[in-house]
C-alpha cells in the first residue's frame, strides 16, 4: 500500500472525526461557550434537525432545503424555549442544568408519543470513490467542507457583522450595552436561536447517516460538551482548535487501539488540556494575544 | 397528530393495572402476570410491541375462559430502559402486586438486575428476549433464541455461499463479545478463518474508522452484532462507502427492524437468523399477525421478541393448567417432563428442562436489494444445546448463575 | 465535657436550616415516625424507603462539594461505581463471615476516597474550577463506565470476582451481623432498614457539625468569594479538597449500599443519565442546605417513581415539565423555597399580632 493511499485515510479519517466533533459542538459552543447556559438539551435540538429533515425529505423536498427547514425548526424552538425558559435563568446558569435537563426528557418522550419509536431515514446521496484499496462516503466529506464552512460562518458572523458585535457586547457586560441602547433581551434571544439553529443544523446533517430516534441526540452530547469546554469562551479560536485537537487524538487512536481506545483518549485529552489550559484553549489564545 | 393523539390516549388506558374483564368469572381469583417491559428510553423502538403481544395473548385466554377457569390480570410498569427501575418494580411486582409469574426484560443488564431479586424473593420469572445465553437458574424460563441456535445455523450457510474469511463487528458488552467467541468457535470447526475481529462500544453512532478496517481486511462477509439504535447507523454508512459485502447477523432485523427504517439498499443482503419475522409466509403466523394488526394497526413492525411474549403466555397457561397450580416447584415438574412444547406462531416449539430454554424453529431471512424478505432456508426444531451439554440440568441442581463458553459450570 | 457540649451546639449555626427547640421537637418526631413505620408497613413498602435513602447519601455529597464549596463535581458517580464495585470485590473474595462485609464497606468508601484525593489534588492544585471541574469530573465518571463495560470477558477478573462488563456484578453477600447463632444477613428489608436509617442520622447530624465549625466557615467563605478567602490566608486548596474527599467517600457510602441493596452493580451507575441525576435532586431540594436536600431528594425519587408507576407513558414529560417549572418558580429549590414562604408568612403573621 502506498503512502498517498495511506495519507488520504488519515486525512480522510481525521476529517471526518473533526467534522462531528464540530458540528456537535457549534451550536453548543453560542449557548454554553458564549451564554454560559448550560444546555443539556442540546442533543434534542439536534434531535428536532434532524427529524424535520426527515420529515421534510420524506415529503418530498430535496435534502439541502430539507436541512435548511430542519436548521429553522430548530431555531424557531429555541426561540420559544428562551422566551419561555432560558430568559429567566440568565442570573443563575447553574439552574438551566435542571430545566434544560427536564426540557430534553419533555422532548424526547413527547417525540416518542407523538412520532412513535422510530421514523425511517433518508439515505445518504453521492454514493462513493475510490482510493487506492478502499472506498470513501462522498458525503463525509461533504460533512467535512460543511464543518469548515459553519466555522467560518461563525466568524464572520461574530466579527463583522453588526449583529455579531452587539452580541458579544451584550453578553460580556450587559448593562453597558443596555445603557448603549441595545435591545440586549432581543441580542439574547436571537444568540439562542443561532445556536438551537446551529444544532438543527447538525442533526439535519447527520440525518442520512443515522438511526432516527427520539434518543438520537444522546450520541452527540459528550463530543459537544467536551469539544466546548477545551475550546472556552471563544467560538471559533476554541471550537476549531479544539475540535482539531481532539480530532486528531480521537481518529489516531481508534485506528490504532480502535473504538473504545478512541473514547478514552478522547476523555484523557479532555483532562490534560483542562489541566495545562485552566481556561479553555481560547482563554490560553486570547492571553497570549494581550 | 389527532390519530397519534388518539393512540397515545388509548395507550394510557391500556397501561397500568387492567383487568380484561368478562363477567363469566367476576367471582374467581385473578392470575396475575407482571409486565416489566421498556415502554419508553432506549429501547422502546424494540419492546413496545413485546407488551402489546402481552396485552393480545392475555385478551385472547380472557375470552376463552381464563386460564383454570381463573382470569389473568396483567400488572404493567415502564422500566424506561433503566436498570434501577428493574430492581424497584421486581420487587413491587413480587412483595406488593403478588403476582404470579413476572415477564420482564429486554437487555441482559436489565435482566442481570432482576434475577437477584427473583431469586431472593423465590419469584418466577419469563425472559423473553434472544441474548447471548447461558443463564441457568430454575427461577427464569427463556423463551428467546440463543447463540446456538442463531449460529450453528447462519455461519455454515454463510461461509458455504459466499466463502471462509469472515470479519466480525460486534458490540462491546456481554452480549457482543460472547455472540462473538460463537462466531470464532464455529468458522473454526467449519475450517474458515477470521479476517478480523472489532469491538464497539455501545452507544457508539460513527463507523468511518470500523469501514475501513473491514475494508482491508477483504472479507467474504462481516457478522455484524451490532446493538442499540445509535450503532444500527453502521447500515448506512457503510452502504454509503459502498462496503457491498454480504453481512450476517442474529440481531438486526428480527429485532429492531432495521430493513424498514433506512432507506434501500442499505441492508442489502444482510442474512438473520431469527425465529420469528412478520414477514413469514405460514397460515400461523399470518393468522397471528393479523390478530395484532387488527389490535394495535399502528405497531410499526412484530418482531421476534413480540412473537416470543406472545407464545410465552400461552406456554405459561399450558404449564398451569397441567401443574394445576401456578406454584413455581408444581410448574418446574411438568417443565421437568420434557414435553411442553406448543404450535407457535413460527411453528413447533419446546422448552427444554436441563436448561428451561426453548427449542425454535429458526428462519433464514435475506435482505434484497429493495428491502423485501425472502427465506432462502428453514431449519426446524433447532434446540438450546449448550448449557445441557455443558453441565447445566436444572432437573437436579439449581445454581442461579449466568454461564459462558469461557466460563462454564464447574464439572461436578 | 465542655467540649462535647460545644460539639453539640455545633449542631445549629448560620450554615444551617432549622434551629430551637421548634426545630429539634420537629426532628425528634420525624425521627420517631420513621423509627416507628416498619411496624406498620408490608416489606416491600420498607425495602424501597431504603432504596430512597441510599441515595440521600450521593446527595449530600453533593450538596456539600457544589452546594456548600461552590464546585460542581458532575461526576460524584464516579466514587458511587468505585466503591460499589469495590464492595462486590472484596465481599466475592472474602466472603461475609466474622464481619467481613462492614470491613468491606469500610475499604471499599476507602478506595473511593482514595481515588478523590489523588483527582483532587490533580484538580484543586491545578487551579481548576468552575465548569472546567464539572468536566473533568465527568469525563473520569464516563472513562471508568466506557471501560467497565467491555470487561465482560473472562480474563476480567480480580481473585474470585468476575467484573462481567456491562451486565454488571451480582451474587455479592450482603451485609451480615456476626450473631451467636449464627450470622444475620441485612436483606433489603427492616434489618437493613434500621442500619441504613441510622446512618443516614449519623451523617446528616455530623455534616451539620462539620458545616457549623469553622471548617465549615470556610468552606462556605470560599464558595462566596475564593480570592478573598485566600486574602485572608486560608490555602483554599487544602479546603477544597478536604471537602471534595468526604463527599466523595459520602458518593461511596452510597454505592456500597445500592450494591448491597439490589446484590448488583452495574457500568450505567456511572454513565452520563446516573450522573446527572444527583445534580436534579439536589438543585430541586436546594443545594445550600442539608436538610432541604434530604428531603429535596426523598420528594423527588419517590415522585418520579409514583409517576412511573401511575402515569404511564407521560411519566417522562410530567417529570420535565415539574422539573422546568420548579426552577422557574422556586429559584432557590422547592425545599428551601417552600421552608422560605412559610417563614416569611409565620413572620407576617407575629408582626400583625403585635
Amino acid at each position: 500500500m502506498d503512502i498517498a493511499t495511506l495519507a488520504f485515510s488519515a486525512l480522510y479519517q481525521f476529517g471526518d472525526a473533526f467534522a462531528f466533533l464540530v458540528l456537535s459542538a457549534c451550536g453548543l459552543a453560542v449557548i454554553f461557550g458564549m451564554m454560559g447556559v448550560i444546555n443539556l438539551a442540546h442533543g434534542e435540538f439536534i434531535m428536532c434537525g434532524a427529524y424535520v429533515t426527515a420529515a421534510t425529505v420524506h415529503a418530498g423536498l430535496p435534502l439541502p432545503l430539507g436541512i435548511l427547514c430542519g436548521t429553522l425548526a430548530s431555531a424557531f424552538v429555541g426561540v420559544l424555549v428562551e422566551l419561555l425558559v432560558i430568559r429567566h435563568l440568565y442570573e443563575r446558569p447553574l439552574d438551566t442544568i435542571v430545566a434544560t435537563w427536564g426540557l430534553s426528557l419533555i422532548a424526547t418522550q413527547g417525540t416518542l408519543i407523538l412520532v412513535g419509536s422510530t421514523m425511517a431515514g433518508v439515505g445518504t446521496p453521492f454514493g462513493s470513490f475510490q482510493v487506492g484499496a478502499y472506498s470513501y462516503s462522498i458525503y463525509r466529506i461533504v460533512l467535512f467542507v460543511a464543518a469548515l464552512a459553519v466555522l467560518a460562518a461563525l466568524y464572520a458572523l461574530f466579527n463583522w457583522t453588526r449583529f455579531g458585535v452587539l452580541a458579544r457586547a451584550t453578553i460580556q457586560v450587559p448593562h453597558m450595552a443596555a445603557a448603549l441602547g441595545v435591545d440586549t433581551r432581543l441580542i439574547y434571544s436571537l444568540t439562542f436561536a443561532c445556536g438551537a439553529g446551529l444544532a438543527g443544523l447538525a442533526g439535519g446533517l447527520y440525518a442520512p447517516t443515522m438511526t432516527l430516534v427520539p434518543t438520537m441526540g444522546a450520541t452527540f452530547i459528550m463530543e459537544a460538551f467536551v469539544t466546548v469546554v477545551i475550546g472556552g469562551a471563544d467560538v471559533f479560536l476554541g471550537t476549531a482548535p479544539a475540535g482539531g485537537i481532539l480530532a486528531i487524538v480521537k481518529s489516531g487512536m481508534t485506528s490504532w487501539q480502535g473504538q473504545l481506545f478512541g473514547q478514552i483518549g478522547l476523555l484523557i485529552a479532555v483532562i490534560i488540556v483542562v489541566r495545562v489550559l485552566p481556561k479553555g484553549i481560547s482563554g490560553f489564545v486570547l492571553r497570549e494575544r494581550t | 397528530m389527532t390519530r397519534s393523539g388518539l393512540r397515545g390516549l388509548r395507550a394510557a388506558a391500556l397501561t397500568g393495572t387492567l383487568v380484561l374483564a368478562s363477567g363469566a368469572f367476576a367471582a374467581e381469583n385473578p392470575i396475575k402476570l407482571g409486565v416489566l417491559e421498556d415502554q419508553s428510553g432506549d429501547f422502546a423502538a424494540a419492546t413496545i410491541g413485546k407488551v402489546h403481544a402481552i396485552q393480545l395473548a392475555a385478551e385472547e385466554i380472557n375470552k376463552a375462559g381464563g386460564i383454570m377457569g381463573r382470569p389473568l390480570e396483567l400488572v404493567t410498569y415502564d422500566t424506561q430502559s433503566d436498570n434501577t427501575r428493574y430492581q424497584e418494580f421486581m420487587r413491587r411486582v413480587l412483595q406488593r402486586d403478588k403476582v404470579d409469574v413476572v415477564f420482564a426484560g429486554f437487555s441482559s443488564a436489565s435482566r442481570e438486575a432482576y434475577r437477584p431479586i427473583v431469586d431472593q424473593f423465590n419469584g418466577f420469572a419469563f425472559y423473553n428476549n434472544q441474548y447471548e445465553g447461558g443463564v441457568c437458574d430454575g427461577h427464569m424460563v427463556v423463551t428467546g433464541a440463543v447463540p446456538e441456535q442463531q449460529f450453528s445455523t447462519l455461519i455454515p450457510y454463510m461461509m458455504q455461499t459466499y466463502g471462509k474469511k469472515v470479519y466480525t463487528l460486534a458490540a462491546d458488552y456481554n452480549f457482543g463479545q460472547i455472540s462473538a467467541e460463537w462466531v470464532r468457535k464455529i468458522v473454526k470447526e467449519n475450517g474458515g478463518e477470521m479476517a478480523g475481529e472489532e469491538f464497539i462500544p455501545l452507544g457508539v453512532s460513527q463507523f468511518s474508522q470500523s469501514i475501513q478496517n473491514i475494508q482491508k481486511a477483504k472479507p467474504d462477509f462481516v457478522v455484524t452484532l451490532l446493538v442499540g439504535t445509535a450503532q444500527a447507523s453502521y447500515y448506512e454508512q457503510a452502504a454509503s462507502a459502498n462496503v457491498n459485502l454480504p453481512m450476517a447477523s442474529s440481531v438486526n432485523v428480527g429485532q429492531g427492524y432495521e430493513h424498514k427504517r433506512f432507506k434501500p439498499p442499505s441492508l442489502k443482503d444482510m442474512y438473520v437468523t431469527t425465529n420469528y419475522i412478520e414477514e413469514i409466509d405460514t397460515p400461523k403466523s399470518k393468522e397471528f399477525l393479523a390478530k395484532f394488526k387488527a389490535k394495535f394497526p399502528n405497531e410499526p413492525y412484530v418482531n421476534q421478541e413480540a412473537e416470543n411474549s406472545y407464545l410465552a403466555l400461552y406456554l405459561y397457561k399450558q404449564m398451569v393448567e397441567r401443574a394445576k397450580s401456578t406454584n413455581r416447584d408444581e410448574i418446574r415438574k411438568v417443565i421437568a417432563m420434557g414435553d411442553v412444547c406448543m404450535e407457535a406462531p413460527e411453528g413447533k416449539v419446546c422448552i427444554d428442562p436441563k436448561s428451561q430454554h426453548m427449542s425454535h424453529t429458526i428462519y433464514l431471512a435475506k435482505v434484497g436489494a429493495d428491502h423485501s424478505i425472502s427465506f432462502p432456508k428453514v431449519w426446524e426444531d433447532i434446540k438450546p444445546y449448550w448449557l445441557g451439554e455443558a453441565g447445566c440440568d436444572l432437573t437436579k441442581k439449581d445454581p442461579m448463575a449466568q454461564y459462558t463458553p469461557s466460563n462454564p459450570p464447574p464439572k461436578p | 465535657m465542655t467540649g462535647l457540649v460545644s460539639l453539640f451546639r455545633r449542631l445549629e449555626g448560620p450554615q444551617t436550616l432549622g434551629r430551637g427547640p421548634a426545630f429539634w421537637a420537629l426532628f425528634a418526631l420525624v425521627l420517631a415516625g420513621a423509627l416507628a413505620y416498619p411496624l406498620f408497613s408490608d416489606g416491600y413498602t420498607v425495602g424501597n424507603t431504603v432504596y430512597f435513602f441510599v441515595w440521600v447519601f450521593i446527595a449530600l455529597s453533593l450538596s456539600l462539594i457544589w452546594g456548600y464549596g461552590g464546585s460542581l463535581s458532575f461526576g460524584q458517580t464516579a466514587f458511587f461505581g468505585i466503591a460499589g464495585y469495590g464492595y462486590g470485590i472484596l465481599t466475592i473474595n472474602f466472603g461475609a463471615a466474622y464481619g467481613f462485609t462492614w470491613i468491606a464497606l469500610l475499604l471499599a468508601i476507602g478506595m473511593a476516597a482514595l481515588v478523590a484525593a489523588l483527582l483532587g489534588y490533580f484538580m484543586f492544585f491545578g487551579r481548576i474550577a468552575g465548569v472546567f471541574l464539572g468536566i473533568v469530573t465527568l469525563a473520569v465518571t464516563l472513562m471508568l463506565e466506557r471501560f467497565m463495560a467491555q470487561t465482560a470477558g473472562p480474563e476480567w477478573r480480580i481473585g474470585a470476582a468476575r467484573l462481567n462488563g456491562f451486565n454488571g456484578m451480582s451474587a455479592m453477600p450482603p451485609l451480615t451481623i456476626p450473631w451467636f447463632g449464627g450470622p444475620i444477613p441485612l436483606f433489603a428489608d427492616v434489618g437493613l432498614y434500621y442500619v441504613v436509617l441510622a446512618m443516614l442520622v449519623l451523617v446528616y447530624l455530623g455534616l451539620r457539625i462539620l458545616m457549623n465549625s469553622s471548617f465549615g466557615n470556610v468552606i462556605v467563605a470560599i464558595r462566596e468569594n475564593p480570592e478573598r478567602a485566600e486574602m485572608l490566608g486560608y490555602d483554599i486548596r487544602k479546603y477544597q479538597l478536604i471537602t471534595f474527599v468526604i463527599g466523595a467517600a459520602l458518593a461511596g457510602l452510597s454505592g456500597v449500599l445500592y450494591t448491597v441493596w439490589g446484590q448488583y452493580i452495574t457500568p450505567s451507575s456511572m454513565g452520563m443519565t446516573a450522573a446527572s441525576l444527583p445534580l436534579i435532586w439536589v438543585a430541586v431540594g436546594g443545594r445550600s442546605d442539608l436538610t432541604a436536600t434530604v428531603i429535596g431528594t426523598l420528594v423527588v425519587l419517590s415522585g418520579f417513581q409514583a409517576l412511573t408507576i401511575y402515569g404511564s407513558q407521560y411519566a417522562l414529560v410530567f417529570m420535565g415539565v415539574l422539573l422546568v417549572l420548579t426552577v422557574l418558580i422556586a429559584p432557590n429549590g422547592l425545599v428551601l423555597g417552600v421552608i422560605k414562604g412559610i417563614t416569611k408568612l409565620v413572620t407576617r403573621r407575629k408582626q400583625e399580632a403585635a
